[in-house]
């Protein structure tokens, strides 16, 4: 117990004490050089002694009475509240600090009693087992009181005014290839936290008027040796306000085995909500249930850390062995994004858990954390890595009708440019795994223009998965047996890539230098299409005698009707083909126009002596209207102009 | 000598290995009672130790595609399907040596309100509080739904004045379940099923071992789950389909029905786990509330003397806690780890195997 004074008359063991004192005095007293004020100061305790041996001898028996006097009266303080159904803290200031005061007369009529010589008599022993009683009576109750203001003005707070959820895309990856729509990804921005991003924001779990309560009961109790009961109380009633917290964010426990077989959108749910809960449960909760625990605990040594630690472990244990479930799993390509998310949150909050977990006792706690960032790391390379490999290995049987953008484009495309939100976390992975490797990969031959961002790992990695993309894009393209709709085919989904890369920040890694360059293919592709579909039809209208003026009239009847059949057929297929970019549709028309139309005109102008013939099925404006019909989507034929 | 017959000693080196330690775990010595804290860590031990032989013969220096053929190709993903249950055991009962820290402390309390002299009615009081929340603890049913909320707890909000000595349950952590309706006893069972052990010419190759560490794995995780309270244990099953004839079986099963026994006696009388200490503290416990009970200042002196054996006693067991239950539950992590790497391993020896020729 604390060493106070006990207030008690005690027998022999004052007399001890003076007796001793007494010798102290008079082996002073008997050195030859003392200074007068010294002198003095013996003289004095020397009465002073004597005083107290005579007050001992004569009080001997009255001690006693006084203290039973006080017992009662402590007694009867304490006790009215065993039949009283009002809690004391609810009840006043004056009420509390009246019982803590009994409380602690109490103790010290034990403690000085205790201090009594063993050949007490009845009457002390039965004193202080009352007090003791009546001690062990008030210990439970503030044991209640404690779990009473605990419940009662415990707080909780409201996260959606901490941080609100970063609602980004979720792309579903399925093995169908669905495609994916052209949105704009919805993209707020994940912190919205009302105090300064890096530093935790401190909540009161308990109302801050109550925690100077708290602490008297605290103080009262560990120096009375209840220090665990109160420890017992606290820790319960904090901790179960931590898991109803917990679960009331929308986390549920889950087994290795249920992640482990969970189907992606309903993991990737979680995995969101996993990155949301632990920056709310480590910056706000923890932090704030940390710094109660201080002050109400602090100044007992390792309590506070202690009863922190109990209180959360077993939530932070559960956060824990979700990331460690998550990194255990297959690593698909559709998990990347996540797991980067998974990855920087817990980056993000390592520190804050290193300071929340410092001590010795929950240095373990750190270490799991730091284990499971890596592995998180390795698990993100490794869908990356399958990314790439499910691009390759993405196989088709039959080409894809209608030549437009092909789904696997869209999805590799639409998710790849997420990727810069990312480009340092994935820059520092990729880095640590291939330290190296960033050379051996595609090398951008692209001279001066080696800012920063185009050289990263990330930029390299990004290139090589769209020419791995290209490749697999143009293996398709194979598929087809029409050269023409090859061409159609690489054009629309070249052209898709660059628009996704110039319409996004990925331009700022591909650099200017690429996308001129795919530029240039995918109008390579547009000129070949030209070439493959309409020279045959065009040579129909070729002039052979650039210098006659015209040409003879059978010639013309069976030219006339080449380029009809050939046109007709032309626009029966081609108006089942598609591009979908209408830029980039009427573009390729415009051209086609200027080489079609102006040729037909050309060649009808010669040839007016015939124009009115049966042969001349369409005039120029029609084939000029007929061509806007191409790459429609659906197949028609064509109608002879004249019929109208 | 060839390959083949490396790999035959191998295996019987093996199967012998796990014999010899079995053999010894059956027989502790003094101190190290079955299911006591310190036989638990040999048991976690012993794990370990068959873990990382198994992985040598299966997977060193061994051609990938050898494990992707019949009957590997069932086998591997079976023992692997099994090694992520373990993980769901070792986080159970990793959260169960949490709760058995609990008591622990509550014993702490108990004994500082008993080792008083002169024993006094508050005392006696104090230990009694701290008994019955400490039984109550240990007894709890780990069904779930039947924790009593710190808040329900009847002394607050004003409904003084009932009998705080009825006040039963003491707060069970929600987070304390591996997930909602998950059941230790049903995840051992399904460990179980369709454990086959290899017959004809399987049961002299590779096969042999993959069993034998099947058995292992399920028998320690068995173990771990009977010893220390977790997510219902309800139905633990109590017989492992394991041939007798297997030579190097025979100390596990002994130790199997030697345990299993002890559950069946336990199972009709109540939940607590079969730890030693555990075991121990709750007969002292009951003594102990049954003299709090009939005790009157000054007391019984015999009685009273009796009292403080058990208290010694007690001090001893919260000792044997104190230092053994935070190295086990540490212990248990580790164990976990391994489990995982190995799987990883495992994962990757069938992919190798497996990937077409490019």
């Amino acid at each position: 117990m604390d060493g106070c004074q006990s207030g008690v008359p005690t027998y022999e063991g004052d007399l001890h004490v003076v007796a001793a004192a007494h010798h102290i005095v008079k082996a002073l007293g008997a050195t030859k050089n003392l200074s007068d004020d010294l002198r003095k100061i013996l003289i004095d305790l020397d009465s002073h002694l004597s005083m107290i041996t005579s007050n001992i001898d004569s009080k001997g028996g009255r001690g006693l009475v006084d203290v039973e006097e006080r017992l009662d009266q402590a007694e009867r303080k304490i006790m009215r509240w065993e039949t009283d159904p009002m809690m004391i803290w609810d009840s006043g200031p004056k009420e509390a600090s009246d019982y803590l005061e009994a409380v602690d007369e109490t103790g010290k009529l034990v403690d000085g009693l205790r201090g009594l010589s063993v050949h007490e008599n009845r009457k002390q022993k039965e004193i202080l087992h009352r007090a003791m009683n009546i001690f062990q009576t008030a210990m439970s109750r503030l044991e209640e009181e404690l779990i009473h203001i605990l419940v009662r003005h415990g707080q909780q707070f409201e996260p959606k005014n901490m941080y609100s959820r970063s609602i980004r895309k979720d792309i579903v990856y399925d093995e169908s290839f669905v495609s994916v729509e052209d949105e704009p990804t919805k993209e707020t921005s994940s912190q919205n936290c009302s105090n300064d991003e890096s530093g935790e924001c401190i909540v009161d779990l308990v109302h801050a008027d109550v925690i100077p309560d708290i602490k008297s009961i605290a103080k009262v109790m560990f120096t009375s040796n209840y220090g665990p009961e109160f420890c017992e109380a606290f820790i319960s009633v904090q901790k179960e306000a931590l898991e109803q917290y917990f679960s009331f964010l929308g986390t549920e426990n889950l087994s290795i085995e249920d992640v482990l077989k969970m189907e992606w959108t309903c993991l990737s749910s979680k995995m969101n909500k996993w990155t949301w809960s632990m920056k709310i449960i480590v910056r706000v909760y923890l932090a704030s249930e940390k710094q109660l625990c201080d002050q109400v605990l602090g100044g007992l040594g390792s309590v506070s850390s202690y009863c922190f630690l109990e209180i959360s472990k077993a939530t932070i244990l559960c956060l824990l062995n979700f990331g460690e479930a998550v990194a255990m799993g297959p690593h698909r390509p559709e998990k990347l994004l996540r797991l980067l998310d998974m990855y920087e949150t817990l980056a993000d909050l390592l520190r804050d858990i290193d300071t929340l977990f410092s001590e010795e006792a929950g240095s373990f706690i750190q270490l799991q954390f730091h284990e499971l960032l890596e592995r998180l790391g390795e698990s993100a390379i490794a869908a990356f890595k399958a990314f790439r490999v499910a691009i390759s290995s993405n196989g088709s049987l039959y080409p894809f009708a209608g030549g437009g953008v092909h789904p696997l484009n869209k999805y590799v495309m639409n998710y790849i440019r997420m990727f810069p939100e990312y480009w340092n976390t994935l820059n520092l992975l990729l880095k640590n795994q291939h330290p190296g490797v960033a050379d051996q990969v595609t090398k951008p031959d692209y001279g001066p223009d080696t800012s920063l961002l185009t050289s990263c790992p990330m930029a390299y990695h990004l290139r090589s998965i769209t020419s791995c993309l290209e490749s697999n894009l143009h293996k398709k393209s194979q598929l087809y047996k029409d050269e023409a709709l090859q061409h159609i085919f690489l054009m629309n989904n070249i052209h898709y890539l660059v628009q996704k890369v110039k319409g996004s920040e990925l331009r700022l890694f591909f650099g200017d230098e690429w996308i001129r360059k795919h530029n240039a293919m995918f109008q390579q592709h547009a000129m070949n299409y030209e070439r493959a579909t309409w020279s045959s039809v065009v040579s129909f209208l070729k002039d052979n005698n650039p210098g006659s003026s015209s040409m003879l009239k059978s010639t013309f009847k069976e030219r006339c009707k080449g380029f009809s059949i050939a046109f007709e057929e032309v626009y029966k297929t081609q108006t089942s083909w598609s591009i979908p970019d209408p830029q980039l549709r009427e573009d390729l028309q415009i051209s086609t126009s200027l080489k079609v139309v102006l040729a037909y005109r050309t060649f009808l102008g010669r040839n007016l002596a015939y124009t009115d013939e049966k042969c001349v099925k369409h005039t120029v404006e029609h084939v000029e209207n007929s061509l806007l019909d191409l790459f429609g989507g659906s197949s028609r034929s064509l109608r002879n102009s004249r019929r109208w | 000598m060839d390959t083949q017959e490396q790999e035959l000693e191998d295996i019987e080196l093996f199967q012998k290995h796990v014999s010899d330690r079995f053999t010894e775990l059956s027989s502790p010595p003094e101190d190290d009672a079955l299911l006591s804290v310190s036989w638990l860590h040999r048991l976690l031990d012993v794990f370990l130790c068959c873990e990382a032989e198994f992985e040598a013969i299966l997977i060193m220096d061994r051609d990938p595609s050898q494990l992707s053929k019949p009957p590997f190709d069932r086998l591997i993903p079976e023992f692997i399907e099994r090694a992520v249950k373990a993980l769901d055991i070792c986080n159970a009962v990793a959260n169960g040596v949490d709760s058995v820290r609990h008591c622990q402390k509550l014993s702490e309390i108990v004994i500082s309100a008993l080792d008083q002299n002169p024993l006094g009615d508050g005392h006696a009081k104090r230990a009694k509080k701290a008994l019955l929340m400490l039984l109550s603890a240990m007894n709890l049913d780990d069904k779930e739904g039947t924790h009593v909320k710190a808040t329900e707890r009847s002394w607050s909000f004003g409904r003084r004045g009932v009998n705080k000595e009825q006040i039963a349950g003491h707060f069970r952590s929600l987070s304390w379940q591996v997930a909602k309706n998950w059941s230790s006893a049903k995840q051992i069972q399904s460990m179980i099923y369709n454990l086959v052990a290899p017959r004809g010419a399987e049961a002299s190759g590779l096969p042999s071992p993959i069993y034998t560490m099947n058995v292992i794995m399920i028998f320690v995780m068995w173990a771990l789950v009977a010893a220390i309270p977790c997510q219902e244990r309800n139905g633990l099953p109590t017989h492992f389909p394991v041939p007798k004839q297997l030579n190097w079986a025979h100390s596990l099963i002994g130790l199997q029905e030697k345990i299993a026994d002890e559950w069946k006696k336990k199972e009709k009388k109540g939940m607590s786990g079969l730890l030693d200490e555990l075991q121990k503290m709750e007969k002292l416990a009951q003594s102990l509330i049954d003299f709090t009970d009939s005790f009157h200042f000054p007391g019984d002196a015999e009685k009273v003397k009796e009292a403080a054996v058990n208290v010694s006693e007690l001090k001893e067991i919260f000792g044997r806690m104190d230092q053994g239950l935070t190295p086990l539950q540490m212990h248990i992590r580790e164990v976990f780890h391994r489990i995982v790497r190995s799987r990883t391993e495992f994962l990757d020896v069938l992919e190798k195997g497996s990937a077409p020729v490019l």
